[in-house]
């Protein structure tokens, strides 16, 4: 085209004016923009939640160690890790397991994945050694379930590297049993994102795992090297982008300890090559059958829709969760999978990178989506790199908030661009129940507005006091452990699922909690926000309903429903049996 | 202006071809028609006298040959010849319609009146020529001159085929296959037109003018290498002038040697150091290789010979926007609304500005403004509905109204203005108006089949709409638009403009 003056004004303007799918500069990550929305005048409702960082005194010192400090020098470094809730001894109180990363000139003194066992006080111990989870390399995701079936939570870590798989010996141990399991790859991958989750509905949990990126420490390009490590022309860690996506894969549990690769039969390594990263495996489209979602970074999302047969169909931009409104390929990191509006059917909020708005997925009850992104006001929010993320009602008033981590991926940039600092508080979106949120700083508390170099995080109720907390992987540095302190008289109940033709875990079960003209839905899943696994007992916000019907939607196509539940308990609903006794719970 | 011209042109050009032969034919066939001898007689002394161009004799003739067989189409026609010749064409017309009236498929006198309307200009030429390419189809002159007058009338689609059809006709005829090439770009047959212009190029090989328009078209379709090489022999030739320089650096652009394309560029700039669109275009290679600032030093140049040139002000304003300059940038469009303020582009820019600034609500304010004194502009408009749909208003609020009316207002003062199709499909889309929306992206789709947002939006709207079947031949298209897109935005980063030893800016001729 003959650039006329007009010719470039339209261009320019195109440029400037594609108002949310800016192709800015030069990058490695998708270059998919969003313009912030004007923040309205507050609500001036109080919000009675506060969240209050008692890492330290918990026992929670030890620094999660990832890449260098400043100069890293590949991406590798920058991704980090996650963390998981997990009552490892099934004495009712939530533990937490916490992965670690290294460094490139090696493994420094002290890291290590870490598990702490809860001591029902507020405290901590770190019981790592001691149950075989010593372990130190680039670690990066943690899926939580129970394989075989035997009652007790195992786990999954992905790495840059070997993965691995800890089968939970039930007396305090795990052992790591990734070879005997079929698990091991004889090729390093870059792990990312993974979930357990019955894809087959024969009551035993397979295994979906993703890969971000083919990286090699012999071919990686370094900063600046060309187009793809540049960031706002600042030379940062090459990629994703210029490097070569990875494949996923989908392994079938053949019931007595091992697995199949059944990455080709099932469709999943047909899929397109994406940067893979969190995993979220639920019934979007309800039709009783495990579908699994994978948010993928500067690359479409992708959605597995479940075939019934074995098979799965990608159907991400199709059902409108893999682009952005306008089609653009986004930086999705983080997933947190709940019902914010309350119609029965479970959304999604995938995090994105800086100058992005993280997009909020409204689920027509077919599992196809509307970006709601700006309508809900989350867009009033692009200043931060978000990661691990969460959809829950943080203040117990009946209506699902959001809670986002955000921490820079290129540290160094600060310097030169003092607008994106390396350390970023952490972001609540209050859901003022009209569809629409609105973010709150001060008023959630000094563990919100701290800031941190964040990445996963997983959220659960460490101290049984009926409401949600927040386990913070914080870049080399402590995590941060952010006590919700709840006022006010909200109600809440917690269903925590066991299976019995379903897999023990109940990963997959769809819940619905009919409060009043009211109905939210939750799934059991085994990953969500970013490469983290959270605590298994779904928690309900109900503001001011005392009682309420529970209805379950089983792994294994069952459907169950419990009526007149009172509120502010935890019940335990074994399949087919109904309200069983918790473990280590007590009524409040 | 230029097309009715060339029209004219051919017109005069393509008028000639019948008129040799038409005669020699018409006297022929009238001979073989005559059917007693008296006529023959007739038709013999009155064709006689126009061999030896007495045409007053002729007609005298004609008219005492009528007064016996008043109903004799080839003395009529003769008549129409005869008429012709001495310029009459009145007469001459009234004799050709005669003789039709009596035989409306008579060749010669379809001939006769087709020219003399053609020549005139007249549409009246058109059924004639119709008529006559139904009895000759293969009538290559008769489908040049349909051509011609169906190219003037602005019917390329009817144009385009009577072109094709006159076949070698058109090979000497240099405004009529510029009127073919023209009718073939309009109807976006880039391939077809470049064949055309080729033709041109080969009737007049050392014509600048015509290797900068095969050049256009083949720039046009997306075929830079070989516009760059129909450009050669004129770069090389020795006088080349400042808009040959500019098109050839458009073409090494496209083709991604950016340094070729800013090294030309450079040159056509010095030869016509006062040309604004030199450094507009020098602007858009810096724009689209991130070197904001050295595109903004070259455009202080040109702003420094004309600072009356508001293109200039605009273009460094859309840079200064780019490294986060706002109020430079404002300034700028300031100045560009002051020297120009027709046009609406800087008004648009300011809001846009804004808009980069995070600054929505004053964006908005910024376009209203402008919009209270320029209400039917189209881009103002569309941006006022993009920042509305930006700002996120929600169906069936008066805002989310303005900004639907806003972008069909747009779209029907300016149908090709793409971006506001795509606003108006998403405004449709989230008010739950698919089978709109659906119309809409198709319509931006029409203008821009590169546009993924509208065919992302498209597959969305039909998937709402419960019409799956074009969805995956869609699917497959997203994929390699984004694959496109993405080698286009690999090849144009792989250059980043940068400063070397400033050269002094030309300085205006003496």
């Amino acid at each position: 085209m003959r650039v006329t003056r007009r010719t470039f004004m339209h261009v320019a303007l195109a440029s400037a004016a594609s108002l949310s799918a800016e192709r800015a500069l030069a990058q490695g990550i998708a270059s998919h923009t969003a313009k912030p929305l004007a923040r309205r005048a507050p609500s001036g409702r109080p919000f009675l939640s506060r969240f209050v960082d008692v890492a330290a005194v918990s026992g929670l010192t030890a620094p999660v160690v990832y890449g260098a400090l400043e100069g890293q020098k590949y991406i590798l470094e920058a991704i980090g890790c996650g963390c998981a809730f997990i009552d490892y001894d099934n004495d009712g109180w939530m533990d937490l397991f916490l992965l670690c990363g290294t460094r490139l000139e090696g493994d420094p003194e002290g890291a290590s994945n870490r598990l702490y066992k809860n001591n029902r006080d507020g405290t901590f111990t770190d019981v790592t050694e001691k149950a075989g989870l010593k372990a130190v390399g680039w670690a990066s995701a943690v899926c939580v379930g129970d394989y075989n079936n035997d009652g007790f939570e195992d786990l999954f870590c992905t790495y840059f590297g070997q993965n691995r798989l800890y089968r939970n010996n039930g007396d305090g141990t795990f052992t790591d049993v990734t070879k005997a399991a079929g698990l091991w790859t004889v090729e390093a991958r870059w792990g990312a994102g993974c979930s357990f989750v019955d894809y087959n509905r024969d009551g035993h949990l397979d295994l979906f795992v993703s890969n971000y990126v083919q990286f090699s420490f012999t071919h990686a390009p370094v900063p600046g090297a060309n187009t793809n490590c540049n960031w706002k022309g600042i030379p940062v860690v090459c990629g994703p982008r210029g490097l070569p996506p990875g494949t996923h894969s989908l392994y079938r549990n053949n019931g007595d300890g091992t697995f199949t690769d059944v990455s080709r039969e099932s469709g999943v390594s047909g899929a397109p090559r994406t940067y893979g990263m969190t995993v979220v495996a639920a019934d979007l489209d309800e039709d009783g059958w495990p579908d699994i979602y994978v948010a993928c970074d500067s690359a479409p999302s992708l959605l597995f829709v479940n075939n019934h047969d074995g098979t799965f169909r990608e159907d991400g931009i199709v059902r409108g969760v893999a682009l952005s409104d306008d089609g653009g390929e986004q930086a999705g990191m983080g997933v947190a999978i709940g019902d914010y509006n309350r119609d029965g059917h479970l959304d999604l909020f995938k995090t994105h990178f800086a100058d992005d708005a993280s997009g909020l997925y409204h689920n027509d009850g077919t599992g196809n989506f509307d970006e709601v992104t700006r309508a809900s006001r989350i867009a009033v929010e692009t200043r931060y790199v978000g990661w691990g993320a969460a959809m829950v009602d943080l203040d117990n008033d009946g209506y699902p908030d959001i809670f986002m981590v955000s921490g820079n991926v290129y540290p160094d940039v600060e310097r030169k661009l003092p607008k994106y600092a390396a350390r970023t508080p952490r972001a609540v979106f209050r859901n003022l129940g009209n569809r629409t949120f609105e973010e709150l700083q001060e008023q959630a508390g000094p563990g919100v507005t701290e800031a941190h170099c964040s990445r996963g995080c997983a959220f659960g109720d460490f101290d049984n006091d009926g409401d949600v907390d927040v386990l913070i992987v914080n870049l080399n540095e402590a995590p941060s452990l952010l006590r919700n302190d709840v006022t006010g008289s909200g109600h809440w109940i917690k269903v925590k699922l066991e299976g019995v033709k379903s897999n023990r875990s109940a990963i997959g079960a769809r819940v619905l909690v009919h409060a009043g003209d009211r109905t939210e839905a939750q799934a059991v899943v085994s990953q969500s926000s970013f490469y983290s696994a959270n605590d298994p007992r779904l928690h309900f916000g109900l503001g001011n309903i005392a009682t309420v019907s529970i209805e379950i939607f089983w792994p294994s196509g069952a459907r169950e429903v419990i009526p007149r539940v009172a509120a502010n308990q935890l019940v335990t609903v074994r399949e087919g049996a109904g309200i069983v006794p918790n473990k280590g719970w007590g009524k409040r | 202006m230029r097309c009715q011209h060339r029209a004219r042109t051919c017109g005069r050009t393509l008028g000639h071809g019948w008129r040799p032969a038409g005669l020699a034919i018409a006297i022929t066939f009238c001979f073989g028609l005559a059917a007693d001898a008296s006529a023959g007689d007739q038709v013999d002394a009155i064709s006689s006298a126009l061999r030896a161009r007495d045409y007053d004799r002729a007609i005298e003739l004609t008219r005492d040959a009528l007064k016996g067989s008043p109903n004799d189409v080839q003395i009529w026609t003769l008549q129409g010849i005869a008429f012709s010749r001495t310029g009459d064409n009145t007469g001459a017309l009234a004799a050709y319609r005669r003789a039709l009236t009596l035989s409306p498929d008579y060749i010669p006198a379809l001939e006769g009146a087709a020219q003399l309307q053609y020549q005139a200009g007249s549409r009246d030429a058109v059924p004639l020529l119709t008529h006559l390419l139904r009895l000759r189809p293969d009538d290559p002159t008769g489908h040049a001159m349909l051509a011609v007058l169906e190219y003037r009338d602005g019917n390329c689609q009817s144009a385009v085929g009577h072109f094709a059809a006159a076949g070698a006709l058109l090979d000497s005829e240099l405004d009529a296959l510029h009127a073919y090439g023209t009718c073939l770009v309009r109807l976006k047959q880039l391939e077809d037109a470049t064949w055309v212009f080729q033709r041109t190029v080969a009737l007049r090989p050392d014509d600048a003018r015509e290797r900068r328009l095969l050049a256009s078209i083949q720039l046009m379709a997306s075929k830079p290498r070989e516009a760059a090489d129909t450009l050669t022999p004129i770069l090389e030739g020795g006088a080349v002038d400042s808009d040959t320089l500019e098109l050839a650096s458009s073409a090494y652009e496209e083709a991604g040697d950016t340094a070729r394309a800013v090294s030309t560029l450079r040159q056509a700039i010095l030869l016509d150091p006062r040309n604004p669109n030199l450094y507009v275009d020098f602007a858009n290679i810096a724009f689209a290789h991130q070197s904001f600032q050295v595109g903004i030093d070259v455009v202080n140049d040109g702003i420094s010979l004309q600072p009356q040139a508001a293109s200039l002000y605009l273009a460094r304003g859309v840079l200064y926007v780019q490294l986060a300059e706002y109020d430079k940038a404002e300034a700028d469009f300031e100045k560009a609304n002051e020297l120009d303020p027709k046009q609406s582009l800087s008004a648009a820019a300011q809001g846009l500005a804004a808009v980069e600034a995070n600054d929505l609500d004053r964006a908005l304010a910024t376009v209203r403004k402008r919009l209270a004194s320029k209400p039917e502009d189209p881009l103002l408009l569309y941006v006022q509905a993009d920042i509305l749909a930006q700002k996120g208003v929600e169906p069936g609020t008066p805002d989310f109204r303005t900004a639907v009316s806003s972008a069909r207002k747009a779209v029907a003062l300016r149908p090709s203005l793409a971006p506001a199709r795509s606003v108006l499909a998403k405004l449709y889309l989230q008010a739950g108006q698919t089978q709109a929306a659906i119309g809409q992206c198709r319509k931006a789709l029409a203008s821009d089949p590169n546009d993924q947002t509208s065919v992302y939006r498209l597959i969305q709207a039909l998937r709402k709409a419960g019409d799956k079947s074009e969805i995956p031949g869609l699917l497959k298209r997203l994929a390699q638009l984004r694959e496109q897109a993405a080698q286009q935005e690999r090849e144009r980063y792989r250059y980043k403009l940068v400063e070397g030893e400033r050269t002094p800016a030309p300085s205006p001729p003496r």
